[in-house]
Order: C-alpha cells, then sequence, then structure tokens
C-alpha cells in the first residue's frame, strides 16, 4: 500500500521516548523508574499481568495520568506539561468508548471538530478514515447498532483519522472473541506497518504480544524486566518472571559447572545442559536453566549414550502435540512437548530418554 | 406468566387499592354540595365546585405565580444542583465527597419548620445576611417574607433530592468517555459540553420534573417566608379549608392541581423518551 491510498494518513514516523517515570498510587509504586524508547514507526508491546503498571505508562504518555517524576518526550521534544488536549497522542480505550448519542461519522470526526477544521476537509478525511478500516458504510449507524468488531474499526478510524504522532491502544482485542482476535491483529498489524505509525500496545496476553510487536516490554510490578524482539523474548528470556510469563515450561535450578568459551555446563541434578549465560557467570555460581517443553528432544527408545533417563509419569493430549510430564532418575521433573505425527500418546510408566539440545537453553541469573 | 406470579403482586396491589380508594374518597369530596356553615357534605354531586374554582380570578393569579415560582425554582436548584452532582460523581477526593454530602444529608434530615425559621434569621431586614451587606455599606435587602424567600427557601429543600437522584445518572455516565473526549483534543469545557451535559439529558429531564412536582406541591415555606403575600396552589387550598371550611371546594382545587402536575410529568416523561431514543442509550437488540 502506498502513501497515497491512504488519504494523507500516515503518521511518517515519530520516536516516543519516556525517561525516568515514576507514579505512586499512596505509597504503593504502580510505576517504579521506567525508561523505554519506541524507535519511529515502530510497534513496541507492554507486556505485563494486571497491576503491573503498563496501562498507568499508557495514560502517562496521553496526559490522562500525571507523572509523579519523569518526562515524556516526542522526537526529543519534552510534552510532559503539556495537556491532554493538546497531545498528539491518540489512545484507543479497552472499552472503545464510542460516544453512545453520536453516529459513526460524528464519532470519527470528533477530534477533527474539536480542532475546528474546515468543513470540506473534515468530510474528506472522515471518509479515508472510515474507507482504511473498511466501515464507509456504516456512517450513519450509532454505536449501540454495531457489534464488537465494528466498534473497533470506529474507535480505531477516531485516533487515526487525526493523523497522530503515536498510537496508545490499550487492550484492544480484550473484548473480541479468540476467532475474531487472531483476525484484527493481523489486520491492524499491517495496517501499523502500511502507515508506519509509532504504536504502543499494552496487553497481558503474550500470543498477541508476539503477534504484534517490532518489540515486547515485559513488565513486572511496576518494572520492565526486559525489553527485545519478539525472537530475544520468547528464546532468551532474561529473568524468571520473563521465562514463566512467556509461558517457558521449564525453569530449574542448578548452578555453573565448567566454562566452555562463550557458553557454560549448568548441572542441576542430574541434567547437565551447555548454554548462552548472561554476562559474567562464574563457575560454581547458583544459576537456572530455562529450556521450552518444545525444545526437548524425547528419544524413544531411551539410548545409553549423552541421553538423560525419565519416565512419563503424566500425558496431555493437546491434539497436534503432547504435553508430557517426565520424572528424571533423581526425582526432578521436567516438561517435553512432542508433535504427535499421528502416533500414540505414550502410557505413563513408559520408560524414555531426554535430550537438551544445547543452542536451546538460556542460562538465568536467579 | 409462572403461577405463583400473581400471589407476588397481591401486596404491590394491596397498597395501590388503599391510595386508590383514598383518591376516590377524595374525588367524591370534590363533588358534593358546600353547605356553608356546616361541615356537613350532603346534597347530589355536581361540578359546580370546578366551575367556581375554575372561574376564579384569585385561583387564575395563584395558578400562574405556582407554575411561574415552580418553574424558577426547578431552574435555579439545576443551576446549583448539577454541579454540585457532577463534584460529587468526579471527585477522587473522599473528603470532598463526604462533606457534600453530609450538607445535603443534613438540609435533608433537619425539620421544615426548623429550617424556615432559620432562614427568618439570616435573611430577616437584621438578618445576618443583611448586618454583613450593611458593614460593607449596601442598604438593606428584602429578602423573606415575600418571593425571594419562597424561592430561597424551597430551593434549599428541593436540592438534596435534585443532587441526589441526577448523581445517580452522572455516576452511569463511563468516565472513560470524557477521558477519550480529552484525548481526542476537547477541552475541559467542551468534553462537558459535547460528551456529559448531553448524555445526562434523559436523567436531568426526569430530575427536574420530579423538582419541578416538588415545587408546585411547596406549602410550608410559602407560608413561613412568603410574608402571607405569595399565594401557591397549596397555601390557597389550606386556606379554603382553615378559614371557609370549604372542603369541597379545596378538593376541587387539590384534583386540578393534581391534573396539572400529571400533566406536567407526562410531558416530561415524553421528553426524557425521545430524549433517550435519540441518543440510542439502550442499544437496540437487533445487530
Amino acid at each position: 500500500m502506498s502513501r497515497n491510498d491512504l488519504g494523507g494518513l500516515g503518521g511518517g514516523g515519530r520516536r516516543l521516548e519516556i525517561e525516568g517515570l515514576v507514579k505512586r498510587y499512596g505509597s504503593v509504586p504502580a510505576v517504579d523508574d521506567v525508561t523505554l524508547t519506541v524507535p519511529p514507526g515502530q510497534l513496541l508491546t507492554l507486556l505485563g499481568p494486571s497491576g503491573c503498571g503498563k496501562t498507568t505508562i499508557m495514560r502517562s504518555i496521553a496526559g490522562l495520568v500525571r507523572p509523579d517524576a519523569g518526562r515524556v518526550c516526542i522526537d526529543g521534544r519534552d510534552i510532559s506539561a503539556v495537556p491532554p488536549e493538546r497531545r498528539a497522542t491518540a489512545m484507543l480505550f479497552q472499552s472503545y468508548g464510542l460516544f453512545p448519542h453520536m453516529t459513526v461519522s460524528a464519532n470519527v470526526s470528533f477530534g477533527l471538530r474539536m480542532r475546528r477544521r474546515p468543513r470540506t476537509e473534515i468530510a474528506a478525511r472522515v471518509t479515508a478514515a472510515l474507507t482504511l478500516t473498511r466501515i464507509e458504510e456504516l456512517a450513519d449507524r450509532y454505536p449501540g447498532q454495531l457489534s464488537g468488531g465494528q466498534q473497533q474499526r470506529v474507535a480505531l478510524a477516531r485516533a487515526l483519522v487525526l493523523e497522530p504522532d503515536v498510537l496508545l491502544l490499550d487492550e484492544p482485542f480484550g473484548a473480541l472473541d479468540q476467532a475474531l482476535r487472531g483476525h484484527m491483529q493481523v489486520e491492524l498489524r499491517r495496517l501499523q506497518q502500511a502507515i508506519a505509525i509509532t504504536t504502543l500496545v499494552v496487553t497481558h496476553d503474550q500470543h498477541e504480544a508476539f503477534t504484534l510487536s517490532d518489540l515486547i516490554a515485559v513488565m513486572h510490578a511496576g518494572r520492565i524486566e526486559q525489553v527485545g524482539t519478539p525472537e530475544v523474548i520468547y528464546d532468551r528470556p532474561a529473568t524468571r518472571f520473563v521465562a514463566e510469563f512467556v509461558g517457558v515450561e521449564n525453569v530449574v535450578g542448578g548452578q555453573i559447572e565448567r566454562v566452555v568459551g562463550p557458553t557454560v555446563d549448568v548441572r542441576a541434578g542430574a541434567l547437565v545442559a551447555r548454554a548462552v549465560p548472561a554476562s559474567g557467570m562464574q563457575v560454581g555460581e547458583a544459576a537456572l536453566l530455562a529450556v521450552r517443553a518444545d525444545s526437548l528432544v524425547i528419544v524413544d527408545p531411551p539410548s545409553p549414550d549423552d541421553v538423560l533417563a525419565a519416565q512419563v509419569t503424566f500425558a496431555t493430549n493437546r491434539g497436534g502435540a503432547v504435553l508430557y510430564e517426565l520424572t528424571l532418575a533423581d526425582g526432578q521433573v521436567l516438561r517435553a512437548a512432542e508433535a504427535r505425527r499421528g502416533a500414540a500418546v505414550r502410557a505413563p510408566g513408559t520408560r524414555v530418554g531426554v535430550r537438551v539440545p544445547p543452542a536451546r537453553c538460556t542460562v538465568i541469573r536467579p | 406468566m409462572r403461577p405463583g406470579t400473581g400471589l407476588l403482586l397481591a401486596p404491590a396491589l394491596v397498597v395501590f387499592a388503599i391510595f386508590a380508594v383514598a383518591f376516590v374518597l377524595f374525588a367524591e369530596v370534590s363533588v358534593a354540595t358546600f353547605v356553608p356553615g356546616s361541615t356537613s357534605l350532603a346534597g347530589p354531586a355536581t361540578l359546580a365546585n370546578y366551575r367556581h374554582v375554575l372561574a376564579s380570578p384569585l385561583v387564575h393569579d395563584a395558578t400562574v405565580t405556582t407554575v411561574g415560582l415552580a418553574g424558577v425554582m426547578t431552574a435555579l436548584t439545576a443551576l446549583l444542583g448539577y454541579p454540585l452532582a457532577y463534584v460529587l460523581a468526579r471527585t477522587p477526593s473522599a473528603t470532598v465527597r463526604r462533606g457534600i454530602l453530609f450538607g445535603l444529608v443534613v438540609t435533608f434530615l433537619s425539620g421544615g419548620v426548623t429550617r424556615a425559621y432559620a432562614w427568618l434569621v439570616l435573611l430577616g431586614n437584621r438578618g445576618l445576611v443583611n448586618q454583613l451587606l450593611g458593614a460593607v455599606g449596601v442598604p438593606p435587602l428584602q429578602l423573606v417574607h415575600n418571593k425571594t424567600g419562597v424561592v430561597i427557601g424551597v430551593v434549599h429543600y428541593l436540592l438534596p433530592f435534585f443532587v441526589l437522584t441526577l448523581l445517580g445518572t452522572l455516576k452511569n455516565i463511563p468516565v472513560t468517555l470524557e477521558d477519550v473526549a480529552r484525548n481526542l483534543g476537547a477541552p475541559g469545557w467542551r468534553v462537558f459540553l459535547h460528551v456529559t451535559l448531553p448524555l445526562s439529558l434523559p436523567g436531568l429531564v426526569t430530575t427536574s420534573s420530579l423538582t419541578f412536582v416538588g415545587a408546585l406541591s411547596a406549602f410550608l415555606f410559602p407560608e413561613l417566608l412568603g410574608g402571607g403575600r405569595t399565594h401557591m396552589a397549596a397555601s390557597m387550598i389550606y386556606e379554603r379549608i382553615v378559614t371557609n371550611y370549604n372542603v369541597p371546594e379545596a378538593a376541587a382545587m387539590a384534583s386540578l392541581f393534581l391534573g396539572l402536575a400529571l400533566a406536567v410529568l407526562t410531558l416530561f416523561g415524553v421528553l426524557q423518551h425521545r430524549l433517550a431514543r435519540r441518543y440510542r442509550l439502550s442499544p437496540p437488540t437487533r445487530l
């Protein structure tokens, strides 16, 4: 899609920077010294459980929350003192917040009317935004007559029509059913890339974060635990919280046994695995080993060499794959997922071997 | 209808029947013949009382005064009450909220006579207000024993009803909508004008209609603060009974004012219904 198809829409990409943001409610810090940069035209997702402060960060950027400390900058310009109605930050609220007493086109034109734009310009831009979000035929309906997906498109059109510097999406798909959610996620991602608008998304859904993002910042208790591309967050979680939040099934405690070039051997009971460590870890230091269930290889029948002996203690059939609970000789439990490929599920009690591929393990400082 | 539902309705029907019977008796009195100098209500049913009331210039004047004053009182109550209800609905400060609620509830619970005399003390020629005005060189104002006094007293009396009723409406308007409007570029006053006010209109109409009917039936404050010069409907009906003993004519007047109140309520009801439909506050089930 070229610039011309968008009726003048397209942010052109601004850099969003948050520096040392702090917000306390009473004595509890909701946001505790957060610094974050969203590069121009990219989409960054704040991922974390509810109550971790992600929405407070978003509302601070929109100016709806007054932070106790820190700055919000767009392209280097500090907007901390700008009142919310004068900020070029369009926010899509979780509940959409469509005005029930206005038609779709009146909802979409609201921001332009508040800016006292000329009538003809308003009409042209509203039409372009409705076309972009593919809801031209709904222009004269009232929000009460729309489905959830349609309401979301209206809210998105209402935000995009202002050509904001930054687009803020608060749990944008929370109110949609599963099938529609996946569809809208892909559509939003396409749209965001097409108009290259700097976007911040807040969600607690890791799948949503992986689907949408250029960058993911995982948050916990008001702090950012890790920022990285979806691949890095998925493959190399930096903390135990991140690992568990993005669903790493095996996080086991052990210690560094050997340093081998850039890699280390970690021993956790009977399990020894080679992995890339966090920087500067020493032999003898305690470490956590994080491995995804689908990274473990089940060897059946077990061979005696370079394979851990294990016994199936529980199996959960997920349809296409099976999640096995494997108990090692020392009583340690690992979870391994295996594509079923038409085979029968192994019964509890089956003896198997487990191999831990070195490239798929991450060492985390506990 | 499920079996037994009729039984559940029974208590409501009993209460309704008691009031209905009372009103039938009341209406019966209004068509009785008044025998001067006696309290007996006898004679054949007649509409003479109604004819007499409708023809009386005194009643005309009182009706115009009553409706006019009730309108002024409702408007003033709304002007004072809306901001109070809005602050109450939106303030994050528990102290502010408690302070306003306390003030309203104290007003609500203190007796009417007490309050009327308190107003006399405050607003009288040598009352606190005029003393303060005198101290800054303003000549004394006539604040009681006239319409001004009645309006002040009644507005003060109606304010808690208005605020507490409207509060529900304002609380039902999602704060998110106001945040959205801010975010889309509307400064505070335009948020109010384009979002909060229109969405509160149906509730405002309902609340105002109740306030208006309350003002129509005001009796105590016009009696005590009106200085005998401000004739509102209720006072006139009262006088018919206690000075003329003309109970049938009083009943006829009361019936007519009841009709007026019902007409006003219906009018407001239609308006409210129209607004609610226009604003699509209840989304249609069909999508």
